[in-house]
C-alpha cells in the first residue's frame, strides 16, 4: 500500500457560489495546499470557513470555480467523484437505510462488481477492522450512532480507496465516544498508510489526531504546519485564539539587543528571548498563552488585581487586570501552591521565552 | 483495478443517453396529453371557421343562463368549502387534541375514509334512497307527500359529506405539527383553553384551514356526479350544463366555452394554493414536532360535544353506506324490500363489459401511472436541466384542472385525424394516467426533500455512476411514493367520472358510466350493486398495496427522515 500513497496538490483553487438574489458568495479563494502522500491532514475552522467546500472539491462533489487539484501528478479536477478512488465519510454517515450493515460495506465492492467470495472476505475484514464483526446482518436503523460511524468508515476503506475524506464525521456523537473513535480513525489510518483529509471545528480534536493542521479562515488557510508549530508559533491573532487560549497582550518595543527584546506595558518593563525583529517604538501584540503567566503575592513586578477566580478541578482559571488590559491566567492543579481570591492583589509575572510577537512592525526570523 | 474502470467507463455512456431520452419522453408525452389537448380546447372557444372570432365566447358570457351556472357553481363551491373545512377541522381537532382510544380512532379512520375510495354517485344515491319521493325517512318514516329532493341543499350535504374527510386528512397533520410545547405556554401564561385555541391553536392553523377550503371548493366546483343526480334543472351548474351541451345537444363548441367558464375559478384557485404552500411559513417555525401533542384542550363538556358531532356525521356515513349495501340485495328499495341477488345477477351478466373494461383499464393504467409518477417525480426532484419548473407546472395540469375540462380537451384534441383515439381503451387509461399521477409525482418530490444528498454522493465516491445510483438506492428508497401512485391512479380508475365521461364508447365503457346509465333509467338496485362492488375491489385492492408495500421496504424505510 505504501507505494499507492498519493500526495494531494490544490492549486490556486476557488469555489463561487452564485446566488440568483444575495449575489456571488466565494466559499474558498485562491486556495494553495500541498499534502504529502500518506499524511493525515485536518482542516479546521470555525463554520463557514470554507473547510467542507474544500474537502467537497478534492472528493469530486464540488467542481472549482477556478484552479486545479491533482492526485499525485494527475489532474482530477474534471474527474467526476466515481471516478476519483476516494472513501468519503459524511457527518450524517449516509448509510443506506434500505440495505444491512454487510450491504452497506458491500456497496463499492458490487459496483467494481468483484466476485462474491471476495465482496464476503473483504466486507468480513473491513468489519473486524472496524470493530464491528458480527454485526452484518443489522440494519442500520438498528445501530446506536457509533456503530453506525464505524460501518460508514468500514464502507469507506473496504474499496481501498488512494485518499480518505472525513467530513466532521464524529460531530454527532457523544463526548467521550468522540475521543475513542478518533484514536481508531488515527490508528487506522497510520496501519493503511493512507492519505486522508479531515474536516472539523474541534481544535483538541483537530490537534489530537494529524500530521499536521490548516487553520481556514473566509475561504484561505491562514496557516499550515504540526499542531505544535501552531501553538507555538501562530501567525496571525485569529490562529493564535482559534487553536488554544491565548493572550494577545498589546505592548511596545521598548530596546531591541542580540537576543532580547525589552517590550513596555504602560510603564512597567518586560524582556523576552526571541529571534523575531521589530522597530523601536512599534506597536506589537505579544501572544501569551494562559498557563504561560505566574501568579505571585505583590512584589517589585507587575501589579495585577484578580477580577474573577473560577475553579475546574484540575486548573484555576483567573482573569486578572494588567493595566487596562484583562489576562487570562490558567493555574493547574490547583492543589499546590497559593490560591487568589477574586480583589485580591498579585504580582504577574510574564513569560520570557517562547512568546510570539504579532504586528506589522514585527519581523519574523526562523 | 483497471478492469473495473474499464467496466465502469462502458456504463457511462447509456447513463447519459437513457436520461437525456428519459426527459425527452415525458416532455413529448406531456406536450400530447397535456398541452396539445388544453390548446385545441382554446381552439374550439375561440376560433370560429378558420378566423379568430370572440363573438361566441362573449355571447357566452352574456348568455344569463350561464351566468347563472357560474353563479351556482362558485356558490356551491364557497358553502362546500366552509363547511367542509369546518366539519375536517372538528374531526382533525377530535382526533389530535382529545384522548380516544384505539377503537375509536379506528372507527372515525374507517368511516371517513369510505367516501374517499368510492365512486361519486354513492352519497347521491343514498340520498335520494332517504330524502326522495319514496326515501326511508322522507317517506316511510314521516310519511311526506311529493317531498323535492332535488336542488341546492341536497347538492350541498351529498358534496360536504363526500369531499370533508380531504379537509381531515390535510388538516390533522397540520394540528399535530403545532408543538405541544405552545399550547403549554399559553396555559402556563394563566390562559383558559378556550383562551388557548383561539389565541393560539386556530392562528397557527389558519394557513391549513384556507388551504384546506381552497381544496374543497375545487373539488366541489370539479364535481360533475353529484349535482348530475341531485341539483335538477333548478340549480344548474357549469360542468353538468358543459355535459348537457355536448351529450344533449351534440354541440362541442357550447360546451368548450362552458369548461372555459370554468378554468377561470379553477385556475385562480390553483394559484391560490401555490401561494399558500409558498408563503406558509410558521409550520416549520413552530420548531420540531413533538411526539406526544396536548391532550388537555378541551373540557370535559367541549370534548363531549365534539365527539358527539363526530359520533353523528359518522353514523350518517356508516348508515348511506348501509343503505347503499340493503339496496342492493333487495327487490326493489322503496315498494319491496324481499330479499334478492337480482342486481348482483345483472352486473355480472349485463354489466360484465362494463366491469371488465374497467378493471383492465385500471390494471393497465396502474403500473403506467405509477412508473410515470416517479420518473416525473424524479426529474423535476432531482434533475438539474432547463425548464424542470415548467415540466412540474405542466405536469400537475391535467390533475388541478376540473375533469370537465380536461374531458372535453382530450375529446376536441382526439376526435379527429392524426390522433383519432375517441372511443379506444387508450384514451381512457391515457386520460386517468396524466390527471391522477401527480399524486404520485408529488409524493416522489416530497420523499427526494427527506432524503439527504449525501446518499447519492456517498454512492458516488464508492464508485457508482448515476444509474448504478438510481437503482440501486434511489429507487428503493422512493418505493413508497410509486405505491402512492399506484393506488390512487386505481382508485380513481375504478371511480372517477367527470373527465372520462366525454370519452366512453360502445366498445370502451365504465362502471361509473353504467352507474349513471342505471340512475337515469331509475334502476336504483343494479346502479347501488355496481356501487357496492367497486367499494369492495378498491378495498380490497388498497389492502393487497399496503401489504405488498410494507413487505418490500424494510421497516427502516418508515423512519419519517431517510438519511440523517
Amino acid at each position: 500500500m505504501d507505494a499507492t500513497s498519493l500526495g494531494i496538490k490544490l492549486d490556486g483553487v476557488s469555489a463561487i457560489f452564485r446566488h440568483a438574489r444575495r449575489g456571488d458568495v466565494t466559499a474558498v479563494r485562491d486556495l494553495q495546499l500541498d499534502i504529502h502522500p500518506g499524511e493525515f491532514l485536518t482542516l479546521l475552522g470555525a463554520s463557514g470557513c470554507g473547510k467542507t467546500t474544500v474537502l467537497r472539491m478534492i472528493g469530486g462533489f464540488q467542481k472549482p470555480s477556478a484552479g486545479r487539484v491533482f492526485f499525485g501528478s494527475r489532474d482530477v479536477t474534471k474527474q467526476a467523484a466515481n471516478r476519483r478512488d476516494v472513501g468519503f465519510v459524511f457527518q450524517n454517515y449516509a448509510l443506506f437505510p434500505h440495505l444491512s450493515v454487510f450491504e452497506n460495506v458491500a456497496y463499492g465492492l458490487r459496483v467494481k462488481r468483484l466476485p462474491a467470495d471476495e465482496i464476503r472476505l473483504r466486507v468480513e475484514d473491513g468489519l473486524q477492522q472496524v470493530g464491528l464483526a458480527g454485526l452484518s446482518d443489522r440494519m442500520i436503523s438498528e445501530l446506536s450512532g457509533g456503530q453506525q460511524q464505524r460501518v460508514a468508515l468500514a464502507r469507506a476503506i473496504v474499496i481501498q480507496p488512494r485518499v480518505l475524506l472525513f467530513d466532521e464525521p464524529l460531530s454527532n456523537l457523544d463526548a467521550q465516544l468522540r475521543v475513542q473513535m478518533r484514536s481508531e480513525i488515527r490508528r487506522l489510518q497510520k496501519e493503511l498508510k493512507i492519505t486522508a483529509v479531515y474536516v472539523t471545528h474541534d481544535q483538541e480534536e483537530a490537534m489530537a489526531i494529524s500530521d499536521r493542521i490548516a487553520i481556514m479562515n473566509a475561504g484561505r488557510i491562514d496557516q499550515i504546519g504540526t499542531a505544535e508549530q501552531l501553538y507555538r508559533r501562530p501567525v496571525s491573532p485569529f490562529v493564535a485564539t482559534f487553536l488554544g487560549e491565548a493572550n494577545l497582550v498589546r505592548c511596545r518595543i521598548v530596546d531591541v539587543a542580540m537576543d532580547l527584546l525589552t517590550l513596555g506595558i504602560a510603564d512597567a518593563r518586560w524582556s523576552i528571548s526571541t529571534h523575531a525583529r521589530g522597530l523601536v517604538g512599534a506597536e506589537v501584540e505579544a501572544v501569551v498563552r494562559p498557563e504561560a503567566i505566574r501568579l505571585s503575592e505583590p512584589q517589585r513586578g507587575f501589579p495585577g488585581q484578580v477580577v474573577s477566580s473560577s475553579y475546574l478541578g484540575s486548573k484555576i482559571e483567573y482573569l486578572v487586570r494588567l493595566g487596562d488590559q484583562m489576562l487570562k491566567v490558567v493555574q493547574s492543579d490547583p492543589t499546590f501552591g497559593a490560591r487568589f481570591a477574586e480583589g485580591a492583589e498579585v504580582e504577574v509575572t510574564l513569560p520570557h521565552v517562547g512568546v510570539q510577537l504579532l504586528g506589522e512592525a514585527v519581523h519574523q526570523s526562523p | 483495478m483497471s478492469i473495473a474502470f474499464h467496466e465502469r467507463r462502458r456504463f457511462a455512456l447509456p447513463d447519459r443517453v437513457a436520461r437525456q431520452g428519459g426527459l425527452l419522453l415525458i416532455w413529448l408525452l406531456l406536450l400530447l396529453f397535456v398541452v396539445y389537448p388544453l390548446a385545441m380546447l382554446l381552439q374550439r372557444a375561440v376560433l370560429d371557421d378558420g378566423g379568430l372570432s370572440l363573438g361566441t365566447l362573449i355571447g357566452a358570457l352574456k348568455s344569463s343562463s350561464n351566468l347563472r351556472a357560474l353563479r351556482n357553481s362558485l356558490e356551491l363551491a364557497g358553502l362546500v368549502g366552509v363547511a367542509g373545512t369546518t366539519i375536517g377541522f372538528v374531526f382533525a381537532f377530535t382526533v389530535e387534541r382529545l384522548r380516544l382510544g384505539r377503537t375509536l380512532r379506528w372507527l372515525i379512520d374507517r368511516s371517513t375514509f369510505l367516501p374517499l375510495i368510492s365512486p361519486p354517485f354513492t352519497t347521491s344515491i343514498a340520498i335520494v334512497f332517504s330524502f326522495g319521493p319514496r326515501g326511508l325517512i322522507t317517506h316511510d318514516l314521516l310519511g311526506l307527500q311529493n317531498v323535492k329532493v332535488y336542488g341546492l341543499a341536497s347538492t350541498f350535504a351529498a358534496e360536504t359529506l363526500t369531499y370533508f374527510p380531504i379537509a381531515y386528512l390535510a388538516l390533522r397533520p397540520m394540528l399535530a405539527s403545532i408543538s405541544n410545547s405552545l399550547e403549554e405556554a399559553s396555559f402556563s401564561l394563566g390562559a383558559s383553553r378556550w383562551r388557548v385555541f383561539h389565541t393560539v391553536t386556530l392562528p397557527l392553523a389558519m394557513p391549513g384551514l384556507a388551504n384546506a377550503f381552497l381544496l374543497l371548493f375545487g373539488c366541489s366546483l370539479a364535481d360533475f356526479a353529484t349535482p348530475l343526480i341531485l341539483a335538477g334543472s333548478d340549480f344548474p351548474v357549469l360542468p353538468t350544463e358543459a355535459y348537457l351541451q355536448i351529450t344533449g345537444m351534440f354541440d362541442l363548441r357550447s360546451g368548450a366555452i362552458l369548461s372555459l367558464l370554468l378554468l377561470v375559478p379553477a385556475g385562480l384557485v390553483f394559484l391560490a394554493q401555490e401561494w399558500l404552500v409558498a408563503g406558509r411559513s410558521y409550520t416549520t417555525v413552530t420548531g420540531k414536532a413533538s411526539a406526544i401533542s396536548s391532550r388537555n384542550s378541551a373540557s370535559g363538556i367541549a370534548a363531549g360535544c365534539l365527539l358527539l358531532f363526530c359520533a353523528v356525521t359518522c353514523g350518517v356515513i356508516v348508515y348511506f353506506y348501509a343503505l347503499l349495501f340493503y339496496a342492493s340485495i333487495v327487490q326493489a328499495f322503496g315498494a319491496n324490500h324481499t330479499l334478492t341477488l337480482d342486481h348482483y345477477r345483472i352486473i355480472f351478466s349485463e354489466g360484465l363489459p362494463a366491469i371488465k373494461d374497467t378493471m383492465i383499464i385500471a390494471l393497465v393504467g396502474m403500473p403506467l401511472g405509477g412508473l410515470y409518477g416517479i420518473a416525473v417525480g424524479y426529474l423535476v426532484g432531482r434533475g438539474k436541466f432547463v425548464g424542470r419548473k415548467a415540466m412540474e407546472l405542466v405536469s400537475m395540469l391535467n390533475y388541478a384542472l376540473p375533469g370537465t375540462i380536461v374531458g372535453i380537451a382530450y375529446l376536441v384534441a382526439f376526435n379527429d385525424k392524426p390522433l383519432a383515439l375517441t372511443g379506444t381503451a387508450t384514451i381512457l387509461i391515457a386520460c386517468y394516467v396524466f390527471r391522477y399521477s401527480p399524486t404520485g409525482i408529488r409524493t416522489t418530490i416530497a420523499l427526494l426533500q427527506q432524503i439527504d444528498r449525501s446518499m447519492e454522493e456517498a454512492s458516488a465516491s464508492l464508485g457508482a455512476g448515476g444509474y448504478y445510483t438510481f437503482r440501486h438506492v434511489m429507487l428503493p428508497l422512493i418505493m413508497p411514493a410509486f405505491f402512492a401512485g399506484l393506488g390512487v391512479v386505481f382508485i380513481r380508475s375504478m371511480t372517477a367520472i367527470s373527465a372520462t365521461i366525454f370519452l366512453v364508447s360502445i366498445n370502451w365503457t365504465l362502471i361509473t358510466v353504467k352507474i349513471l346509465e342505471n340512475m337515469t333509467e331509475v334502476a336504483l338496485g343494479p346502479a347501488a350493486a355496481f356501487s357496492v362492488f367497486v367499494i369492495a375491489v378498491v378495498l380490497v385492492v388498497t389492502e393487497l398495496l399496503n401489504r405488498a408495500l410494507s413487505y418490500l421496504t424494510a421497516p427502516s424505510l418508515r423512519i419519517s427522515r431517510i438519511g440523517t
